[in-house]
């Protein structure tokens, strides 16, 4: 099963290997990553697609916790093979 | 000012006296600013020494703990430290000198990215990339650090950083207030629906009731709701000690009673614990019947392992009065009472040789009231769990998650120097204490009381036990009968020391430790074949404990 999370993100030079830490070790795989600064550069927008046999829960729960994280979104979840 | 003074100044500002650390290249000119600064920094012989002294200060004292290592391997030194303080959500502020810009990224001597080695380990970490930013970052470090549940924050600083010139005026009270903790009652009535309606209540306390200053609402709780309660390793002293209903600790090594009575239970209030595995055993055995209501500061522990019927967010201290709704369970307060009776601690030990239980509770007994015990990871640990009664849970300094060996003595010089005025004992193990052994030079250079009491089987006794209940009695590597002369060793340091092997030897031996000024380690020989008893062995529900008469 496929996730997407739309995150917006304080630009700080680690904030995307956190997010792939977390994600890495609470045991999802990445499935996708797109970034894009916002238009004063202080932020980003982040399109983050996880796949996972655990509940997205234990997955947004811990990300909310980074502190270069504003917000959190799930978009969606679809099915990996109709992804592919 | 350069950047380095700045840094003191910021730490004087959040009311940091007491620094641990050890210098080096690319932390040179903060301890040049050390010089002449108020802040006492006290040298420890290692930085994951100088770290879990950091970790010792805090949790003895409530406040935040600051450690000081060099760029490369003062900074990695730092990382099991940091670790451990992460699990146990311990809140301390780690500096670490990094090499200057110029050179960053090049692989240049003692450089190592810490920031990248910080991910794992702390709640959040920091690199300064210029003085301007200096005294924010730090502010910073020190408000996630405290705030919400608590943890380690690292403030990695280029050398370039430190001496550049800032016209830095300290603001009169930049200490940012901390913010309010969100709270939620909105599920208040539904908790106090359940416990009104419960006839097998039982309250499973962890760390979080006393990291929220929520000891008194935890005892008025407990006498308004009355019910039997159990704590976790990190809550031990948590329940007042006139509290009849109090079973001890719960899990592999818990009290019968609390186990038995917990897998019984038919609600479960969880408050500021997260279900640990240690805790659980079986997870999809724990306590079978039991509805959860689980409170927490941390929304991530809702639900991460066992789902909660009723789940409150946010400060305890609103919590507690806003969920109690009296309860009407004298059968059941019977019921545990009785287990409690039934499995009582026996201390009739036969023989000559010192059984460790029974020496701990002598030490309990003995130990001035506000004592602080420390300890290292394995059998000795548990013994103190189960024997030492604590009247709160700051006096009672564990590595609970991260089960770190090594964390005593340097956790012990942390709480002495926390609070003065009480006694701090570290009670270790032999494989354990070896592993920051060198702290030893600490105490000595600061003649530190720290009484040291080292309970040896000349084993790594838990990693024996564990090989002899489970892998065939096949002690791979758990010998080590070739230790040194551990009243020697303390000797080199200038500590005086005792070695005892009989029963009878331990009343005056403990008198001796006590009635000495200053520091002073006591060598308790055991038998290697006692054990911990008793044991839920792996995947097993914790009714199925293991008990001496069954091994």
């Amino acid at each position: 099963m496929n996730h997407v999370l739309n995150i917006t993100a304080t630009n700080t030079p680690a904030v995307v290997e956190r997010l792939l830490q977390v994600t890495r070790y609470r045991g999802y795989e990445l499935a996708g990553l797109q970034l894009t600064p916002r238009h004063d550069a202080k932020s980003l927008n982040i399109t983050l697609t996880v796949s996972g046999d655990k509940p997205i829960h234990l997955l947004t729960s811990q990300l909310h916790k980074l502190y270069d994280i504003q917000q959190l979104e799930l978009a969606g979840s679809e099915l990996a093979v109709l992804s592919a | 000012m350069k950047g380095a003074e700045l840094v003191l100044q910021v730490l004087q500002q959040h009311g940091v006296d007491t620094i641990f650390g050890y210098p080096g290249g690319a932390i040179m000119p903060i301890y040049d600013a050390l010089y002449q600064s108020d802040v006492k920094h006290y040298l420890c012989r290692h930085e994951q020494g100088g770290a879990f002294s950091a970790i010792g200060y805090a949790r003895a004292s409530g406040k935040v703990g600051v450690c000081m290592a060099t760029s490369g391997p003062g900074a990695t030194n730092l990382i099991t430290s940091l670790a451990d303080a992460m699990l146990d959500s311990v809140p301390v502020v780690a500096i670490t000198g990094q090499v200057s810009q110029t050179v960053m990224g090049t692989d240049a001597f003692q450089e190592i990215d810490v920031l990248g080695l910080s991910l794992a380990v702390t709640k959040h970490s920091f690199m300064v990339r210029s003085v301007d930013e200096l005294a924010a970052t730090l502010h910073e470090a020190f408000a996630i650090a405290q705030s919400g549940r608590p943890g380690p924050v690292l403030v990695d600083i280029p050398k370039d950083v430190q001496l550049a010139e800032i016209g830095y005026q300290a603001e009169f009270n930049a200490a940012q207030p901390t913010a309010p903790i969100y709270t939620s009652l909105v599920n208040a009535a539904k908790a106090r629906a359940l416990i009104a309606a419960a006839q097998k209540p039982m309250a499973y306390i962890g760390g979080g009731v006393h990291m929220a200053g929520a000891m008194a609402q935890l005892q008025q709780f407990l006498t308004a709701n009355p019910m039997p309660s159990v704590t976790t390793l990190k809550a031990m002293g948590s329940v007042a000690k006139d509290n009849a209903h109090y079973l001890g600790m719960l899990g592999m090594h818990g009290t019968q009673a609390a186990n038995l009575a917990v897998q019984q239970c038919d609600l479960l209030i969880c408050l500021g614990a997260r279900f640990d595995d240690r805790v659980t055993g079986n997870l999809q055995k724990f306590a079978p019947d039991a509805k959860v209501i689980h409170v927490d500061i941390d929304p991530a522990e809702i639900n991460k392992v066992r789902f909660a019927n009723v789940a409150l967010l946010g400060d305890m201290q609103q919590i507690l009065p806003a969920i109690s709704a009296g309860t009407n369970c004298a059968d059941w307060l019977a019921k545990c009472a009785q287990l409690k009776q039934q499995y009582g601690w026996r201390y009739d030990h036969p023989g000559e040789r010192i059984y460790a239980p029974l020496m701990l509770k002598q030490l309990s007994e003995r130990m001035p009231d506000n004592s602080v015990v420390c300890c290292d990871v394995g059998q000795h640990q548990m013994w103190v769990a189960q024997h030492i009664r604590f009247s709160s849970p700051r006096n009672h300094l564990s590595s609970g998650g991260l089960g770190t060996m090594g964390f005593g003595l340097p956790a012990a010089i942390g709480a002495k120097l926390a609070r003065p005025q009480d006694t701090v004992i570290t009670v270790s193990g032999d494989g354990s204490f070896m592993m920051n052994v060198q702290e030893l030079a600490t105490i000595k250079r600061f003649r530190l009381p720290v009484k040291i009491v080292i309970v040896d089987n000349q084993r790594l006794g838990m990693v024996k036990q564990w090989q002899q209940l489970f892998f065939n009695e096949r002690y791979s590597e758990t010998d080590l009968s070739d230790n040194p002369d551990f009243v020697a060793l303390a000797a080199a340091f200038a500590i005086p020391g005792h070695c005892i092997t009989r029963k009878d030897e331990v009343e005056s031996a403990l008198e001796a430790m006590f009635t000495w000024p200053g520091p002073y380690l006591l060598h308790v020989c055991i038998d290697d074949k006692d054990n911990v008893w008793p044991l839920v062995p792996p995947g097993a529900a914790n009714e199925e404990m293991i008990t001496e008469a069954k091994a």
